[in-house]
């Protein structure tokens, strides 16, 4: 039986999740014995012009150009992957629909922001149909092959529908309240094993908000500790604006 | 209290004996992990210990029942291999409060009934609890004298009470005589110290008094007046649905289960992993339908297990008044102020009901 062809895609984003793939180390090897890689810019030249077993796609979508190519790719692909924050929700890039279109491009370009047609900033599955979904900004590297390995058996995954509190609870961190920071665990999607708050971060919600967030208990709980509502909205608009799109 | 049950040991020798302990066996205690919270954690050197701390992080539970605990392993193939897997390991648990004790016990309990947990009850013959008394609360959060959890009964090897001068040390099975025997430090009690302990004991009923505004036999009544009670709505609005409360219960013991795969997809094991009923997975069967959606009804039923079904099964109380809930809980709920409130609204029906 022949290997599945693998391909990795990258839009508007950092390619710090492919960067995690990259850096996989050791794993890589046991990777490319499962799976054949037959595009993937970030570590290889070599492009491939047929069908793919698997798409990963790095990124939102935020212009024509992308909705095109991201359309052609979900046409070539058997399985498509939303790789990466910017890919699942939108991301950071989502900020921008905060603003007026135009007024954003001549913030950036200038007078010739005429010559960088944008749209509203999309996740991936707001523009094609999408099959796993891997959060985080960047992506957990466990998850990552967990979810692969999930798509090779044929298995659905299934990301947790819980916040990030339940994971590092189970690791037994001081809660950040405790050492009166203000943390998004309690209203962010867990599966990345509370990476950041074990290493003496807090969490910056970037896997997007839970599916059932208590958003009243939270604002509730925020002037307990004395947290300006403001403050906190800015917070979850870093990464979920474009959730604005799938509630529309 | 027979006497030679006891043995002594100066207090100023405390940490040499930790030391000599270490030197001996695995050994679990608690240690400081800042902006006061604790966690057990094994260890080095007796310097580590705190001797006075309130209720860790998670409660010792997660040395009898691992956070992720490998029940099987696989190898797939043109036969499938299955191999039952059971972990353990020698630990001796120093340090433990008389309410965590009291969680093992409940653990103890349902675990031992049928279908037996043969993991845990391998895992908990390999383990010894050395038990500290607090000779006073913790903090407010505690209710351990509500539902008997603040004075030493059983559940423990070795059970140390700190007096004047000594730490006077019950010996409560032949696992905690074996660590007498082999630390070689302690010595006899003698009648003068016994009487010291008397007096201790005698104190802490004045010290320890009942924190909830009802006496524990008519609990069962309370929840079965309770069910539709105003306060879970109230909590509706609150909860954050973290799931905070049931991780750190040293009575909650719900897991799911779990397969992971090598890389090679050819090996593989099924795990289980600590699992909450306040979590919006924990209710949801096929079809996408869910038992439990409200966060009302969720939290009724943390407070039914704790309260009122495990007393018609086992006759036990499934709080230990540890008051890790009220502790870890962002958005206040507090075990001790529900009871009160479910107290209040009750005794308001039965008057109306007289009237």
């Amino acid at each position: 039986m022949s290997k599945p062809k693998v391909a990795f895609f990258d839009f508007a984003c950092c390619e710090g999740c492919q960067l995690q793939v990259a850096n996989l180390g050791e794993m890589v090897l046991d990777l490319i014995d499962i799976v054949d890689i037959v595009e993937f810019r970030e570590v290889m030249s070599e492009k491939w012009d047929g069908e793919f077993d698997v798409s990963f796609i790095e990124g939102s979508i935020t212009d024509e150009h992308a909705v095109e190519r991201v359309k052609k790719i979900r046409e070539k692909s058997k399985i498509l992957v939303a790789l990466g924050s910017c890919a699942t929700i939108g991301g950071v890039n989502g900020m921008k629909n905060s603003f007026n279109l135009e007024e954003a491009g001549r913030y950036v370009y200038g007078e010739a922001y005429k010559f960088f047609p944008t749209i509203h900033t999309k996740a991936v599955h707001q523009v094609v149909r999408v099959d796993y979904f891997i959060n985080g900004c960047p992506i957990y590297q466990p998850e990552f092959l967990t979810v692969l390995k999930c798509i090779l058996k044929g298995l659905p995954y299934y990301v947790p529908e819980y916040p990030v509190c339940v994971e590092c609870k189970l690791n037994e961190n001081v809660c950040m309240y405790d050492r009166g920071l203000t943390c998004m665990g309690p209203v962010t999607k867990a599966g990345c094993n509370s990476w950041c708050i074990n290493n003496g971060n807090i969490c910056y919600g970037c896997r997007g908000l839970t599916i059932n967030p208590n958003s009243q208990g939270f604002k509730d709980v925020l002037k307990k500790f004395g947290i300006p509502e403001d403050f906190l909205m800015k917070k979850i608009e870093m990464y979920n604006k474009c959730k604005e799109l799938d509630e529309s | 209290m027979k006497i030679e049950q006891y043995r002594l040991i100066e207090k100023s020798r405390i940490k040499e004996f930790l030391n000599k302990l270490i030197s001996i066996y695995n050994v679990v205690a608690p240690v400081e992990k800042g902006f006061n919270n604790f966690a057990f954690e094994q260890i080095r050197t007796a310097d580590e210990v705190r001797l006075n701390y309130i209720p860790t992080i998670l409660p010792p539970k997660k040395y009898f029942l691992p956070k992720k605990e490998t029940i099987l392993e696989f190898e797939l193939g043109d036969e499938l291999k299955v191999e039952p897997v059971t972990e353990y390991e020698n630990l001796v648990l120093f340090g433990v409060h008389t309410c965590d004790i009291a969680g093992i016990k409940c653990l103890n309990m349902v675990l031992s009934d049928r279908p037996k947990d043969t993991a845990y009850l391998i895992r908990k013959k390999h383990i010894t609890i050395i038990g500290i008394e607090c000779n006073n609360y913790c903090d407010d959060y505690a209710s351990c004298s509500f539902v008997g959890a603040h004075i030493p009964t059983t559940g423990y090897d070795l059970m140390f009470t700190e007096l004047s001068e000594h730490f006077i040390v019950h010996v409560h099975s032949s696992k905690g005589m074996e660590i007498v025997e082999k630390t070689e430090m302690f010595k006899g009690a003698d009648q003068n110290t016994i009487e010291e302990l008397k007096i201790l004991r005698n104190n802490k009923l004045k010290v320890f008094n009942n924190e909830i505004p009802t006496e524990r036999r008519y609990i069962p009544d309370l929840f079965d007046r309770s069910f539709n009670a105003t306060v879970w709505q109230e909590l509706e609005s609150k909860c954050l649905s973290c799931g905070n409360c049931t991780a750190v219960c040293p009575t909650c013991y719900c897991f799911d289960i779990k397969e992971d795969v090598e890389l090679s997809l050819k090996r593989g094991e099924r795990y289980r992993v600590w699992f909450s009923c306040q979590l919006d997975p924990f209710a949801k069967v096929a079809g996408g339908i869910d038992f439990r959606r409200e966060r009302s009804a969720r939290q009724r039923h943390r407070f039914y297990r704790k309260f009122r079904y495990h007393i018609d099964r086992y006759g036990m109380i499934f709080c230990t008044g540890c008051g890790r809930c009220s502790r870890t809980c962002m958005a206040g709920i507090n075990l001790k102020e529900v009871l009160t409130s479910l107290i209040r609204e009750s005794e308001a029906k039965i008057w109306r009901k007289w009237l």
